[in-house]
């Protein structure tokens, strides 16, 4: 459009400059013509000039100003007869030719008469006329100037505002992940990018497809694998009972806890497969309270976890979140575990769920050194505890954060006491109205 | 206690059958859901030990359709799927506990003997009679803090007067008990146990309806 205004602008010159030259040219001769008997009769009815005195005349101005045109008259032999007050005979041709001519940016027009002894010659500057040019065609383009950074600034405004649900939506495809494959919401959007969304949306959907058939695979090795340890578990638990007191019982007992560890082993591995896998937000808020129950209830026939375990739920006996209940409880679960574990055996582990959704989980013990901190959550990492346990747990927990799109939070010493390790997650998904 | 053990694992239903066997109860094993619904078409059962994923379709329908008929027995649920959501489904269609493979059997006999003790309205396992302290999850008896020790088939009839303080309790559900011990049941076995559990804990403990069967007593509290 721009180059579209410039284009015009500069035929717009080209023609105006036509005009000008054909108008101004038309002035000149018309001055000429008109100058010619006037100087004739001022020459034939001026006195002699005396002695000494220069015989050109030169008219003196009405008024002072600027002239633009001026003249010269000559007689045949070239000599100047009369001429304007400004007048440069200088820059006038010694021989006049009649017609037009550019010379010493001069445009000149000469007349003869009196059968070729007189001649008017009148000058205008070439200067001027492309001065009006310019003019004229400056004033076509100053509205350009202006035009042209506030048409930028529309443009930009309207972009900004055309591509807000452009923008949103691609906002909206960010946020998905492994953790979350919800569809897109496409209300919004353009007509135009309603088609593109629908195909992320399907596209979504067969990934949802892919990982919950992983997730279908997870469960179902879950199930392969727990079943034999169980059923070995089981049986030399029956051999310890039937068995008389001696060394085969001791010999099965052996048994029993490498078949206990296995078991503690396979499920923490699954945990970290599920962890990694798909499917930790929910498409719909959960109550996580309810689930937190579920979890501590797992810890009922634990005397240790009787006596030591404080728990705070929100006031409203209901959490709302996106987080996937399965991937919950074993967050909830590993923490536990962990502050258990590792925490002081004579200390109680605290577990609190706030009303915004804050998972604190902390227990007693000796200060924990940053450079520690940050290796727990790395996979086989006991932090120099001495208690036994898979090394897994805050490495599932972490892997089950990110999932979902939130950050596990350790600290030493728990904040406000002196010792003590607290885990924090802030759980993603609040609803808005809590 | 008649148990219905449906498991298909062969390995693991073998050692289950015989711990709660072992605990005194007696134990039907189905390895399918058809043959579960022809066991409880047929027999009264006070506990289902359910596995949710068998041969011949899911556990959890099973255990819906005997809700939807109405059939209150307890069941809990033994199963290889560590979910939360599987755990709340399985308690929503009415399931009274739930245990996730690999488990103890020490576990499962707590379970079992929770859940039967809820059922028969005291879910308290210590219980006092007279002067007689009892604790059945731990099945220990005590008279003034010395402990009576009973056997594994006194202990079976017994718990079953204790599990229903006010009930009546035929010759026939206690024959049913024993036949968890694969023994021999004379026709005066029930008289004899029952003789030897009045001779350890007093006459009173086990009041006699004649011609119909027992129940428990009211045993005064010893003057101190």
């Amino acid at each position: 459009m721009i180059l579209l205004w410039l284009a015009g602008s500069v035929a717009a010159g080209l023609i105006l400059r036509s005009e000008i030259d054909e108008v101004f040219d038309s002035a000149l001769q018309e001055v000429t013509q008109r100058i010619l008997p006037l100087a004739y009769s001022e020459i034939l009815n001026s006195d002699p000039p005396a002695a000494g005195e220069s015989p050109i005349q030169r008219l003196p101005s009405v008024l002072p100003h600027q002239e633009q045109i001026t003249y010269i008259v000559r007689d045949g032999e070239g000599r100047v007869l009369l001429q304007s007050h400004d007048a440069d005979p200088a820059a006038f041709p010694a021989l006049m030719t009649p017609g037009f001519q550019d010379l010493h940016g001069l445009r000149l027009y000469t007349e003869a008469a009196v059968q070729g002894t007189l001649f008017v010659t009148t000058a205008e500057p070439i200067s001027h006329r492309r001065q009006a040019v310019i003019e004229a065609v400056g004033m076509l383009l100053w509205p350009l100037a202006l035009l042209l950074p506030l048409s930028q600034i529309g443009v930009w405004a309207l972009v900004r505002f055309a591509l807000r649900p452009v923008q949103a939506f691609e906002q909206e495809i960010e946020a998905r992940g492994h953790g979350d494959l919800s569809p897109v919401n496409v209300i919004a959007l353009p007509r135009e990018l309603a088609p593109v969304a629908g195909s992320v949306n399907r596209l979504i959907a067969r990934l949802q497809r892919a990982l919950e058939a992983e997730r279908g695979f997870t469960a179902s090795s879950a199930h392969e694998l727990r079943t034999p340890v169980a059923a070995a578990l089981a049986q030399t638990q029956r051999l310890i009972a039937e068995v008389p007191e001696g060394a085969v019982r001791e010999r099965a007992r052996t048994v029993e806890a490498a078949l206990r560890q296995l078991a503690r082993l396979s499920e923490k591995l699954l945990q970290l497969a599920k962890a990694e896998g798909a499917g930790l937000l929910a498409e719909t808020p959960q109550d996580l309270a309810q689930v937190l129950g579920f979890v501590l209830d797992e810890f009922r026939d634990d005397p240790d976890a009787a006596t030591r375990l404080t728990i705070t739920l929100p006031s409203s006996g209901v959490l709302l979140s996106r987080m996937d209940a399965d991937a919950f409880a074993i967050l909830a679960r590993n923490l536990i575990e962990n502050a258990l574990k590792h925490g002081a055996a004579d200390e109680p582990v605290s577990i609190v769920l706030n009303d915004d959704g804050l998972l604190r989980v902390s227990n007693g013990g000796a200060v924990v050194e940053p450079e520690t901190m940050a290796r727990l959550k790395r996979p086989f990492e006991r932090g120099g505890s001495s208690a036994t346990g898979s090394g897994l747990g805050l490495a599932i927990a972490e892997a089950i954060v990110a999932g979902a799109g939130t950050s596990l939070e350790l600290l030493s010493p728990v904040p406000g006491r002196a010792s003590g390790f607290e885990a924090r997650v802030q759980l993603p998904g609040i609803p808005a109205s809590r | 206690m008649r148990v219905l053990l449906i498991e298909d694992d062969a390995i693991l239903g073998a050692a289950v059958r015989d711990q709660i066997a072992a605990d005194g109860h007696t134990v039907d094993w189905a390895t399918r859901l058809d043959t579960a619904r022809d066991c409880v078409g047929t027999v009264t059962y006070e506990l289902i030990l359910l596995d949710l994923m068998l041969p011949d379709g899911r556990g959890l329908d099973f255990l819906k359709a005997r809700r939807a008929a109405r059939d209150a027995t307890p069941v809990i649920i033994l199963t290889a799927r560590d979910q939360i959501s599987d755990r709340i489904a399985g308690l929503n269609t009415g399931a009274d506990d739930y245990l996730v493979k690999p488990f103890d059997l020490a576990e499962l006999s707590a379970r079992i003997g929770a859940v039967a003790r809820r059922y028969a309205g005291n879910p308290n396992p210590q219980v006092e009679i007279g002067d007689l302290t009892i604790d059945l999850a731990q099945r220990l008896i005590q008279r003034a803090g010395h402990p009576i020790t009973l056997t594994a088939r006194e202990w079976v009839l017994f718990e079953a007067f204790v599990q229903r303080p006010r009930a009546l309790v035929t010759k026939a559900q206690m024959e049913e008990r024993l036949y968890s011990f694969d023994a021999e049941v004379e026709s005066n076995t029930i008289e004899v146990y029952i003789g030897r559990i009045r001779k350890k804990l007093g006459h009173d403990i086990i009041e006699t309806i004649r011609g119909m069967g027992y129940r428990l007593g009211q045993p005064k509290r010893a003057a101190s």
